[in-house]
């Protein structure tokens, strides 16, 4: 029953954003990018490790649709394998942002007042700390790899949302019908999991689908500067970080991965902003219906 | 008051325990600065005379506690590879790092403060999802590429428009005032911009929560227009707002410009950060990245008590004894 | 087009005094502006209209690589094209916002938006006092250099920046580099081509069996801070060295005393010969300092060279000034010369390019096209060097013990494949020692490339393409992520999956260098006369043949060079043909430079860089 309920209103949700032009792109975008993704798993038009010493940074042709690169590599190859990596660490590192937002929003609207004082300020003075900073004391000990990317965004992002999504969460939580399910012996488990939750959701799923966006962009500068995804991983971070060094005599190479970050991040911008109007019950009338 | 007073003793008690997990996560490093300094040919003998010699053969928690009691005395060590001291060595570099906040600061703050108000009171739905493209945009584009973008446009030597320099800072620093700050411009520029972008949609949210809220409707019953309503009562409103986005994209510049140091070779704090920490001179990084947390702290406290002293609602519900 | 009064009101500030102008129009004007701008600093003098020329020029080869017409005319009115192009889309782009604004301001109805176009004003002025100043600082540059025949001061870009001057105790060919003979003096010296030649000492003599050297001093020697430099610091130098045992101290094997004998002469006495003593001496452990100084050694330099250390910052620059007080015939043409380290290769590009530095060495070849294009005004040259970047594989690791998986490795590495995807200036390699030094014999002919018989030996080891052998390459970041990939791809096909594993430098020391935890390294040994790594059985190599310490022990005994080379190249020869490593190739130093730069060294370079000779000519039409 819930979950018939749930999917139909997931479909509603979504019929809503292809309706709207700019939800129609951002749809699409994202739908390539999970395709391409898959696809590059078992099939890219050249091997990832086709290396030619003697073509290097050669010109776009049939072979190499965009060139290849430093070691003769097919760039459009890297490109399209880049697409799993980011897609990889931008859900991980939603996931986790998730999993620690919604905790530390729990532990924010608790009923322990010791607890909820604490974490409220924590969160606070936390938040200040920069995502970059944060993986760079990570990568310390770990070195450069995808995880560095993942818990350094996680956690930026996790309390980042749990800040954000504070004011609804206590709303709901000083409401009326929160007070009775308490006053009919509900737990504290029950209650966040049927009442505030749910009336945080549309607020931590916007902030989710932005966060989506700013991991990517947080992977091409940490791979950049050496505490991102490791070498011979193929990321979109990783195809900009090697051909920066060579700008001054290919810079065509360096525009592509760009030009694929900045729309991919588009495109889930734009998803949570119209996300937020198509998960917004006063905004979305059919939603109030079903 | 004692909200001030609770929330300084917390600022203590964090940067106590970041100096613990800086110091500890340092020390699981591979590596010590005692290796690099002996180099590729060096026997074992000559690393550990070299490691005695640098006092790292003591145990952890004594050094620990050496470095912890210099800190209280305002004491941030001497870097074991360059022999300078830290806080003059942090100093140098802050003179690159915090000109180039202040400029993107200001860059920022021009595109997306104007832009934002403007956008706000464009009624024109063509107009208002022109802006919304610019920020959304704007706001979306790697800062590595926006860099290299300025730099193929205007960069000295590569650009299109052969104007500014695009690498390195001047040999005489800030004694060259007109070459020190043309090699600033670019960078400040592409932090600027992309900074700008997601200011523009702050400026937007918070004006245009304001502008739905009944102040509005009250000042205009007052006789003012919509426009006049807005940048008197509006502005005024989402003053404290703004604030504090402002306040913390300040010090998220700070290593936002990491990358910006890197790319256009400006001998900064994070291409500093970045240099040490690859030559494992730990206690220079210690310090360094503890210099940077305490600042970020200071910075989130300040902004809280900011947005308090700011927003006059906010004051009152704290007179009231409501918090 | 819609305008209204308070638009029209700030474009008159910026110059622009018709209202209503379409956005063509202005495009035109501000392009114009920019032209004049230049037009002014090129009127400055002719040298400078050449500049501003050939400037031109080189944006145009940076951007477009395919230009094959050099018509500096035609490039320049190439550039000029695309540099109003760009302006018009720029300024449209600006005038299309203020556009929307202006009509959002007429539906708003309201004239005071006064404080709007306050931070607008505001940021224009900001700009134009940019431009301005830009535009200053580059007259002055050009006003400079307009003037003079030689400059005064050349500006060098290098690569590895030393973190402090402590040549005693850092390690490091970058402290070599900068010191070594133009700031410290060494009892001998070395030249471009690796031999020893009189350094403080001008003549020597040894006795008959080696174990006993005489230096005769030149007279009348002084350090930078005017103290004399006699055979007394000459020993104490040395003595220190030995007893602190500072960096480098190893190297003088059978060291037993050295004395002063008197003011001019200094005796040094050995346990046993030692073939490269002199070598050494020209080296790190032959440098003289002053005894009775007494200076932070880690931010000064006192010594008897003819520069001094005017200015150090660490990582950055170093600010070498002539020393007015200098002995010797080495006596600085440059009065004062900059080195500035990059460690962004582009970025050190763009700095020759914009004339922030007149020389760049090293430079990656890739990136030198331009330059090398442009042969009017840049000089692009490769000299020898004695880096070999070593592929060792682990002679003790558990897959690597197999000695037929490293020869496999290294019949199935094409050499030459890797040397031209970085532009083709380096040499192949087929032994432990290059050709600027003692013992040099061309081996690459022991392991050709021939991946048939690769895959045979593995396929005896038992490992297939379906059935890989897996092996972790771990190595430096410093070198880049593209040799890996290349080395994983060439090592696919006769079945090794090399899992490339590219860290910091000090993790590579811990790991490799000292607890020898690993199957493949690869690392630029750039030390030259170091063959006696391969006779030590604690080195990393974990490589151990009686054979070779036996050659290796002869050739330091030996009396004559002859006879010391030839047992070398026998020893190099053994170790090569037991694979413990693949040499991938001997690096040479590609050094860029403007036209006008003369007596810069290009052999050695990275370790040896005399700079006395150093001049940069600026010619005057």
């Amino acid at each position: 029953m819930t979950k018939s309920k749930s999917s139909s209103k997931f479909s509603i949700v979504l019929r809503l954003i292809w309706r709207r032009g700019e939800g129609k792109f951002a749809l699409i975008v994202l739908a390539s990018w999970v395709v391409v993704s898959l696809v590059s798993l078992v099939w890219t038009p050249q091997s990832l490790w086709a290396t030619d010493g003697y073509h290097v940074w050669a010109k776009p042709s049939v072979a190499h649709w965009l060139g290849t690169d430093g070691t003769g590599a097919d760039v459009f190859s890297w490109l399209m394998a880049g697409a799993r990596t980011n897609l990889f660490i931008a859900i991980l590192a939603v996931v986790f942002a998730g999993a620690l937002g919604i905790l530390l929003m729990s532990a924010m609207v608790s009923r322990n007042s010791a607890l909820s004082n604490v974490s409220v300020v924590a969160v606070d003075a936390l938040i200040s700390i920069p995502t970059v900073l944060i993986a760079l004391i990570l990568a310390v000990p770990m070195g450069a790899s995808v995880a560095v990317v993942i818990i350094a965004c996680g956690i930026g992002y996790g309390l980042n949302l749990a800040r954000i999504a504070r004011p609804q969460a206590l709303l709901a939580a000083n409401s009326d019908y929160v007070g009775s399910a308490l006053s009919y012996g509900a737990s504290g488990f029950s209650v966040m999991l049927h009442h505030i939750l749910p009336n945080a959701m549309p607020t931590i799923m916007v902030q989710l689908s932005l966060s989506a966006g700013t991991a990517v962009l947080a992977e091409s500068g940490l791979t950049y500067l050496g505490f991102g995804v490791p070498s011979g991983v193929p990321s979109w971070g990783h195809s900009l970080a090697t051909s920066v060094k060579f700008i001054n005599v290919y810079p065509l190479t360096v525009l592509w991965p760009g030009l694929i970050v900045t729309i991919v991040v588009v495109a889930l911008n734009v998803f949570g902003d119209v996300l937020r109007d198509a998960i917004d019950p006063v905004t979305n009338p059919e939603l109030r219906r079903s | 008051m004692r909200f001030v007073i609770r929330r300084f003793l917390l600022f203590v008690v964090a940067l106590l325990a970041i100096s613990v997990v800086i110091f500890a996560a340092l020390r699981i490093l591979p590596g010590d600065v005692a290796s690099v300094m002996a180099g590729l040919n060096a026997p074992p003998e000559r690393v550990a005379q070299l490691r005695s010699q640098m006092g790292l053969d003591r145990p952890l928690v004594v050094q620990y506690f050496s470095w912890l009691g210099g800190l209280l005395q305002g004491n941030f060590g001497t870097s074991l590879l360059t022999g300078r001291s830290i806080s003059s060595t942090v100093a140098m570099r802050a003179s690159v790092t915090f000109p180039l906040i202040v400029l993107g600061l200001i860059v920022a703050l021009a595109i997306g403060l104007t832009l934002g108000v403007v956008s706000t009171l464009a009624t024109r739905p063509a107009v208002r999802s022109a802006f919304h493209f610019i920020a959304i945009v704007g706001g979306a584009i790697p800062a590595l590429w926006g860099g290299l973008l300025l730099i193929l446009l205007f960069g000295r030597g590569t650009g299109l428009l052969d104007v500014l320099p695009s690498q390195g800072f001047p040999e005489a620093g800030w004694g060259n005032f007109g070459s020190a700050l043309a090699s600033l411009v670019l960078p400040a520029l592409t932090v600027g911009i992309i900074d700008g972008a997601s200011l523009m949609r702050y400026t937007r949210s918070a004006l245009g929560d304001v502008m739905n809220s009944g102040y509005m409707d009250q000042a205009m019953a007052c006789g003012y227009t919509r426009r006049q309503a807005a940048l008197k009562v509006g502005l005024r409103l989402a003053t404290p707002q703004l604030v504090s986005v402002v306040g913390l994209m300040s010090a998220g510049m700070i290593t936002g410009v990491m990358v910006i140091e890197n790319l256009f070779a400006l001998p900064g704090i994070g291409a500093g950060l970045v240099t040490d920490l690859g030559n494992r001179d730990l206690i220079a990084v210690q310090s360094e990245l503890f210099m940077l947390a305490a600042f970020f702290l200071f910075v989130g406290f300040l902004v809280d008590l900011l947005h308090r002293f700011l927003d006059p609602r906010l004051k009152h519900a704290v007179q009231g004894g409501v918090q | 087009m819609p305008t209204n009064s308070g638009a029209h009101g700030e474009n008159d500030a910026t110059d622009n005094k018709t209202p209503g102008t379409n956005e063509n129009e202005t495009a035109a004007k501000v392009a114009g502006g920019a032209v004049n701008a230049t037009g002014v600093s090129a009127n400055v003098s002719d040298t400078n209209a050449k500049a501003a020329g050939s400037s031109a020029d080189i944006g145009d080869s940076g951007v477009n690589t395919d230009a094959h017409d050099n018509s500096s005319v035609k490039a320049s009115k190439n550039a000029a094209g695309s540099t109003d192009e760009t302006l018009n889309a720029h300024v449209k782009g600006v005038s299309g916002g203020n556009a929307s604004g202006v009509n959002g301001g007429k539906a708003g109805k309201g004239k005071k938006k006064g404080w709007i176009w306050a931070i607008v004003a505001a940021v224009v002025v900001v700009a134009l006092i940019v431009a301005f100043v830009v535009i200053r600082g580059n007259q002055k540059v050009s006003d400079g250099m307009a003037r003079m025949h030689k400059s005064d001061s050349v500006t060098v870009g290098l690569k590895l920046a030393p973190t402090n001057l402590d040549i005693r105790n850092q390690s490091g060919s970058s402290l070599d580099q900068v010191l070594v003979g133009n700031v410290y003096e060494g009892l001998v010296a070395r030249d471009s081509n690796n031999k020893v030649v009189p350094g403080l000492a001008k003549s020597w003599e040894k006795n008959a069996d080696g174990t006993s050297y005489t230096f005769h001093l030149n007279r009348g020697m002084n350090f930078s801070n005017g103290d004399k430099l006699d055979a007394n610091d000459v020993a104490w130098s040395i003595n220190e060295l030995m007893t602190r045992h500072y960096h480098d101290s190893e190297s003088l094997m059978n060291f037993k005393s050295v004395t002063a004998t008197d003011a001019d002469t200094v005796k040094l006495d050995l346990t046993a010969p030692y073939a490269n003593l002199l070598w050494e001496l020209a080296c790190r452990p032959g440098l003289v300092f002053d005894k009775n100084a007494n200076y932070d050694m880690k931010t000064q330099a006192v010594g008897s060279g003819p520069y001094t250390v005017a200015k150090f910052v660490p990582n950055d620059s170093i600010t070498l000034k002539a020393n007015p007080k200098y002995w010797g015939e080495h006596k600085a043409k440059t009065p004062t010369i900059v080195l500035r380290y990059f460690g962004d290769d582009n970025a050190a590009v763009n700095a020759l390019k914009s004339g922030d530095v007149q020389v760049l060495a090293p430079v990656t070849e890739n990136l030198a096209e331009p330059f090398v294009k442009d042969s009017e005004h840049y000089r692009v040259a490769a000299g020898d060097d004695t880096d070999k970047y070593v592929l060792a594989m682990n002679s003790k690791g558990v897959k690597t013990s197999d000695v037929r998986v490293r020869q496999a490795i290294r019949y199935a590495i094409g050499h030459k494949q890797l040397i031209a995807s970085r532009g083709g200036a380096d040499k192949p390699l087929g032994g432990p020692i290059p050709s600027l030094d003692p013992g040099y014999e061309d081996l690459t002919g022991l392991y050709p490339h021939n991946v048939d018989k690769a895959k045979a030996l593995m396929k005896e080891a038992d490992y297939t393409p379906d059935h890989p052998l897996e092996l972790r390459l771990t190595y430096a970041n410093t070198y880049g992520t593209e040799l890996g990939d290349q080395l994983r791809s060439q090592l696919k096909p006769i079945g090794i999956d090399l899992k490339v594993n590219v860290v910091e430098f000090s993790t590579w020391l811990q790991d490799v260098l000292k607890n020898k935890d690993y199957d493949l390294s690869m690392v630029d040994h750039n030390e030259s006369h170091d063959f006696s790594q391969w006779t030590q059985d604690s080195y990393y190599y974990n490589y151990s043949n009686q054979k070779v310490k036996e050659y290796y022990n002869y050739a330091m005994a030996a009396s004559s060079d002859s006879q010391r080379d030839a047992l070398l190249a026998k020893a190099a020869r053994v170790v090569s043909e037991d694979a413990p490593a693949d040499w991938l190739f001997n690096y040479r130093i590609t050094t860029a430079m403007k036209a006008g730069v003369q007596g810069f060294p290009l052999n050695l370079n990275q370790t040896l860089l005399p700079l006395y000779n150093v001049r940069c000519m600026t010619t005057v039409k």
